[in-house]
């Protein structure tokens, strides 16, 4: 059979760094083929480029054999090639049958002759869904439905789905595979994107893994187990030198005191009754993938987002209760929060390095005195910097000329500045550079071994192995497992956090 | 190589950000330069008093209007607020109460405006733009009809130190750039050595990331809007005493521009965290020197208008050229 859509040696490049290196995969009608993968594997790249969303730097594109190149997704879809995204692409203020003719509206638009096509349409496809209700009063399982109703109704080939059975409910959940089905009869090929490895394996006919944007493997589900997916998924080369298995050999620093204990708490969906401690003098690291809530708790202890007004559940300091409304207070009890996004919420972008890093302690409990000289602020973050090796010209250089790891310097001296007792790194290497990544790592043993709670969140598997004294796993909102790292293997871990 | 040439150095905002502060001062003293040869009379050092004088009220608001534009808001509500509590103090005074009680009086209410709008926009967090724009009507609607019977209010007769404050003088300087220059002098210090000044340039670089810092933004964000309404009130007594009295239809008219004309063309982005005193300063002599040089020329009203919105727009797209904005750093509260 010939595929309907082969990848040739596709590679796709962001400012120099690879997200897709060499992938090569030919997809064929009337299958279905799941993606599986780690955070950050490439997998949404991929399909982006299949979708036209993404214009691939290098390889190219063969569509029923012949050469093609998407510049857009409008153009992918006019060959039949739809994306059901995760976050629905519908306007939730127009109605079903407007979110159908999206962008395809006749010049004379009746709204009659509109729902009429529509409800016929849907009749076809037998979804029960009412054309003039409005997309915001529909529930998941049924924006789900118009999305693909869209795709087909734009005679789709190729229906990519990215995590489209998270928000789903059982009931619902079996509706959907039972309309994968039918489409793949009709001989649309289908590719899912999915965390839910059972369920993968269990729908689909073929299985491809990326890892680290390259091409793991494909093979026909049904000569696949679990185990293996996980392995193929993290089996990444722990020789390297960066973890050199670290956490294996390094026995775990005990536990001090008990410092904060959370209890039930929950966040609207992204953190659902989670309940853990930290403690003094240890690295608590935390694992779970993308959506499984790890930031969202975080930043509710840390006040940057407020839990749920009922049964929020409690957060308690030193035995006793805390409710933080905004990160003022937080910071006030020593609680600071780095963020995993430096440029959207951690630095300062037109300011100095040293103005950066004197703004942290300018807003904490630390004295500092009623007239601010240029000399009190460059004193200030002169000591920071040499200490945290950040690497610039001077204090006066602006963070935003500076790399990814040096920006996050900055960043962490800013809360350090504000003398923690309890400190979260979220993503604390992201798009950090090599040499970086082992400074920040330095620094994070050296604060735990201060007596600082360190908590450190992260997608980074051997990040986790190498810097935890004690590894908790998340999933759906909640903490679900703990491990001590010397009985933590990444295989265990991924396995926690995927079922 | 890295791309260092001068056109991905100006879209990455290197540049020029410090520089058309320098620019526009450059302009300024061209403008300068050129109305002194070819205009009779406008060097002469009576005009060029007389160019501060008119400038100063301008540079007044310019201030107020420059301290939330830093914290990445903005003040629609300025000249509403100044025109109509001043204009009730007047009234007051005309109803028999003493100067110094009308006047605070009239203080509290610019005060009780300004924090209003920060707390709309702080806690309800509504946009400024709209939060103030809607505000604006609001106080003038509301002034003219309960507390200000008449479009002009006029001064009282003996106004004593009050009446000083617009005509009176030191050193043959007029008293209202001495306020203009005193203000100046009080807002840089403020801006530059307290902790309110640099929580404004935090705020204004990036709200997410002070409040995460521990930045009480929101406490922060009523202040500014209370200053910013305490300067606009210090604005209109200034203006009452120059021109004896205060027209409260100048709501209606193009002022609140002139004072963003100032605040964007001196080099304050709107984008917020940037720049200070200078460049009001500095927005303030250009505008000055225009208006001048126009009305010396005997050029019409409404050509005016026309080459002052050409100015402000030019300025605004030479502002969003240097600071370009996405949807990331785009914000709540963002204009």
């Amino acid at each position: 059979m010939k595929p309907l859509i082969e990848l040739r040696n596709i590679t796709k490049e962001y400012r120099g760094v690879p997200a897709i290196k060499d992938v090569s995969l030919s997809i064929y009608p009337g299958e279905t083929l799941s993606l599986l993968g780690e955070n950050g594997a490439g997998k949404s790249t991929l399909t982006k480029m299949m979708a036209g969303a993404v214009v691939p730097s290098a390889g190219s594109l063969l569509i029923d054999g012949k050469p093609m190149r998407f510049e857009t997704p409008n153009e992918a879809l006019r060959h039949g090639f739809a994306m059901v995204f995760q976050e629905t692409s519908l306007v939730p203020s127009l109605t079903v049958a407007q979110n159908l003719y999206l962008g395809r509206e006749p010049f004379f638009n009746r709204l009659r002759g509109l729902y009429i096509s529509a409800q016929q349409f849907l009749q076809t496809l037998n979804f029960n869904v009412e054309p003039t209700k409005l997309v915001s009063q529909l529930g998941a399982a049924e924006r789900q439905m118009v999305e693909i109703a869209r795709a087909l109704q734009h005679k789709a080939r190729l229906i990519i789905f990215d995590e489209p059975t998270a928000t789903l409910t059982p009931e619902e959940k079996h509706h959907f595979f039972g309309l994968v089905e039918r489409l793949k009869k009709q001989g649309v090929a289908i590719v899912f994107i999915s965390h839910a490895l059972e369920e993968a394996l269990a729908i689909s006919d073929r299985i491809t893994v990326l890892r680290d944007g390259e091409h793991v493997l494909t093979a026909p589900a049904a000569e696949l187990t679990q185990d293996a997916v996980i392995k193929a998924m993290v089996g990444r080369d722990l020789s390297g030198e960066l973890y050199s298995g670290i956490g294996a050999h390094r026995t775990p620093r005990p536990a001090g005191r008990k410092v904060l204990s959370i209890q039930n708490l929950s966040m609207g969906s992204m953190v659902k009754n989670t309940a853990f401690s930290l403690y003094e003098g240890q690295v608590t690291g935390m694992f779970g993938l993308v959506g499984s809530g790890r930031t969202e708790t975080a930043k509710v202890i840390a006040g940057v987002v407020k839990r749920d007004f009922l049964h929020g559940g409690e957060v308690f300091l030193d035995g006793k209760p805390v409710r933080y409304r905004t990160p003022r207070p937080a910071v006030g009890d020593g609680i600071m929060y780095v963020t995993e996004d430096r440029k959207l919420e951690g630095f300062f972008e037109t300011l100095s390095i040293s103005e950066n890093i004197f703004a942290g302690k300018l807003a904490s409990a630390e004295p500092v005195p009623k007239v601010i000289t240029y000399r009190e602020v460059a004193t200030v973050a002169e000591h920071w910097r040499k200490s945290l090796n950040v690497r610039a010209i001077s204090g006066d250089a602006r963070v935003i000329e500076l790399s990814g790891g040096n920006q996050q310097k900055v960043v962490i001296a800013k809360s350090l500045v504000q003398k923690p007792r309890v400190i979260i790194f979220d993503e604390p290497t992201r798009g950090v550079d090599v040499g970086a990544i082992a400074e920040i790592h330095q620094l994070i043993n050296q604060l735990a071994d201060d007596g600082l709670v360190v908590w450190v969140i992260s997608s980074n598997l051997p990040e986790i192995l190498s810097l935890s004294d004690r590894i908790l796993v998340t999933r759906q909102g909640r903490v679900v497992e703990e491990f001590r790292p010397d009985q933590a293997t990444e295989e265990k871990i991924m396995y926690a956090a995927v079922h | 190589m890295r791309n260092n040439n001068v056109f991905s150095r100006l879209a990455r905002g290197q540049l020029l950000s410090l520089t058309q502060e320098k620019i526009v001062f450059l302009l300024a003293v061209l403008l300068f330069a050129v109305f002194s040869f070819s205009l009779t009379g406008f060097a002469s050092v009576d005009n060029l008093l007389g160019l501060l004088y008119n400038v100063s009220v301008l540079g007044v608001l310019g201030l107020a209007m420059a301290l939330v534009v830093i914290g990445r808001g903005i003040d629609l509500s300025l000249i509403a607020t100044m025109a109509i509590s001043v204009a009730w103090s007047l009234t007051l005074i005309r109803d028999g109460v003493s100067i110094e009680a009308a006047l605070l009086y009239g203080m509290l209410m610019a005060l009780g405006i300004g924090i209003i709008n920060g707390w709309l926009i702080a806690y309800a967090e509504i946009p400024a733009l709209f939060c103030t724009l809607a505000m604006g009507t609001l106080v003038y609607g509301f002034g003219r009809i309960a507390l200000i019977p008449v479009d002009v209010v006029y001064m009282p007769a003996d106004p004593g130190w009050f009446g000083a404050l617009g005509q009176g003088e030191l050193f043959g300087i007029p008293a209202p750039v001495i306020v203009f220059v005193l203000l100046s002098v009080v807002a840089t210090l403020v801006l530059r050595y307290t902790r309110f000044g640099r929580y404004t340039y935090y705020m204004g670089d990036n709200y997410q990331a002070a409040r995460i810092t521990g930045v009480p933004t929101r406490p922060m964000l009523v202040m500014q809007y209370g200053v910013t309404a305490l300067i606009g009130f210090a604005a209109g007594l200034v203006t009452a005493a120059s021109v004896d009295s205060m027209n409260t239809r100048i709501v209606n008219s193009t002022m609140i521009y002139d004072v963003i004309l100032v605040v964007v063309l001196g080099g304050i982005g709107l984008s917020g965290g940037k720049g200070g005193v200078r460049n009001v300063i500095v927005g303030t002599l250009l505008i000055g020197i225009l208006l001048n040089g126009m009305t010396i020329m005997n050029i019409e009203y409404t050509v005016q208008n026309f080459i002052k919105g050409a100015i402000l727009l030019a300025a605004l797209i030479f502002d969003s050229l240097i600071n370009p904005r996405d949807e990331q750093t785009a914000q709540q509260g963002d204009i």
